[in-house]
């Protein structure tokens, strides 16, 4: 059968610290189960082959969503249902929610992490254009310590991280919303059958009381080797009055700065009519919000 | 981890249909090769063993997940319900019967892990509209029916059942 699995030691650590000595100890020979929605599919391709699989299911200090009204944190064990079913996200971060219900069908969101989907780096995995709007930070952290990094600075290329392999991605954690503040994520699929995104667009704004742009951030999925920071187009809509005949020159800006490499012209069309939807959108929100 | 031994067996607990396993396996076995080849539970089918057509629907603590994209030693001490669990007493399940009842059923190959995603849905919504069970039942791809005798199956068999 080609879909068979290699043969594998399967272990099973009980806390975090046991997990990254475990790391250390196979360096380069590991790869981490979490969902598995991803790393099972790719070791039936035979693309992965490691020795040892961890699994870190057991691990029970891994698995939370906490909200302390100035910091959402997310353990990696946390599924894309989890956070879309979560009142506390759905309540302060919707745009997580819509972008983990982007993801594939029931059967994967039940299954597959959020960590996972940064981890497996997609080009055109949803919850990454998202999380740049959010202004998400990653925590990585290996036998010798921990780092901090901003969620667009992670991924290096397609299905590539700059993750060390001794290291694990052990929180995503995103800053509350300030007030007069509204996103959006909008996504197209191609239709086929696990409808993969075309083009992913996350965009949140934050206005001053005299409707100035006091803050953009625009995350683009699925339009480049990784998920792309919008900067230009940040830097276009700050301090100017948020109003809809600015959105379609934001959006020409954003394609600008996306290089898609097939399908083209209809992904910078694309990126286009989302930026200026999710714009409207997001200036929709903070007005209903007043 | 045994010395010698490279491959080690992996002991694990879990209940399958309300019946509680107790076996040992390689750590390679899929849920799925598990349930089929090891168990004798067949009516979880194998399509495309890669996570995209949901033929393979098993719900896993009351989700429903692909069992081919989860090793069986992932399950340990969990429950699992297959189709051959669906029914009671030698009675199909409501959804089993408005399947019939409907035509819903061609060549069956989908119909196991249809039934299970439909299951899950009623559990939690009783009273779904068709939008709610077209979602429920994405990630499970039919050949045949074109859905739509598959979603008003599953609605009769949610009035059926009181919701």
């Amino acid at each position: 059968m080609l879909t068979k699995l290699r043969e594998f030691h399967y272990l099973e650590p009980s806390t975090l610290s046991e997990a990254l000595s475990l790391l250390d100890r196979y360096d380069g020979k590991a790869k981490i189960l979490a969902g598995g929605t991803d790393l099972i599919i790719q070791m039936k391709q035979k693309k992965l082959t490691p020795e040892y699989v961890i699994n870190l299911k057991k691990i029970s200090e891994l698995d939370y969503i906490e909200y302390n009204g100035q910091w959402l944190r997310i353990g990696p064990l946390v599924t894309h249902s989890m956070v879309a079913n979560s009142p506390i996200i759905q309540k302060n971060f919707p745009m997580l929610v819509d972008a983990c219900l982007a993801i594939g069908v029931p059967q994967t969101r039940n299954r597959g992490t959020l960590a996972g989907n940064l981890c497996n780096a997609s080009p055109s995995a949803d919850t990454p254009p998202a999380l740049i709007a959010l202004d998400a930070k990653l925590k990585m952290e290996s036998s010798d310590g921990e780092r901090v990094m901003d969620v667009e600075d992670f991924f290096s290329g397609p299905f590539g991280t700059v993750l060390k392999n001794r290291e694990m991605l052990t929180e995503i954690k995103i800053p509350s919303l300030s007030e007069w503040s509204g996103g959006a994520y909008l996504w197209v699929p191609k239709i086929t059958a696990v409808d993969e995104t075309l083009v992913g667009v996350g965009v949140l704004i934050t206005l001053n009381p005299d409707k100035r742009c006091k803050e953009a951030r625009i995350g683009l999925g699925s339009v480049g080797p990784a998920p792309i920071r919008a900067y230009k187009t940040e830097e276009f809509l700050k301090g100017k009055r948020i109003e809809p005949d600015l959105f379609v020159e934001a959006g020409e800006i954003a394609v600008s700065e996306a290089s898609p490499r097939s399908r083209e012209d209809y992904r910078r069309e694309m990126i286009k009519v989302f930026v200026k939807r999710a714009l409207g959108q997001a200036l929709r929100k903070i007005e209903g919000a007043i | 981890m045994a010395k010698g031994g490279f491959w080690v067996e992996h002991l694990i607990n879990l209940k399958i249909n309300g019946e509680p396993y107790k076996v040992s396996l390689k750590p390679n076995t899929t849920l799925l090769d598990f349930l089929r080849d090891e168990i004798g539970l067949t009516g979880t089918k194998k399509g495309c063993d890669t996570g995209q057509c949901g033929a393979c629907t098993v719900l896993l603590d009351g989700k429903p997940i692909n069992s081919c994209l989860v090793l069986a030693a992932d399950a340990n001490g969990k429950e699992i319900l297959t189709v051959e669990g669906l029914g009671r007493n030698g009675k199909l399940h409501p959804l089993q019967e408005a399947f019939i009842q409907e035509g819903a059923v061609q060549c069956g190959y989908c119909t196991s892990g249809m039934l299970l995603s439909a299951k899950a849905l009623l559990d939690e919504d009783p009273d779904p509209g068709e939008e709610e069970v077209k979602k429920a039942i994405a990630g499970n791809l039919c050949r045949c029916t074109g859905y739509v005798r598959i979603v008003k199956a599953v609605l009769v068999a949610a009035r059926k059942m009181g919701g």
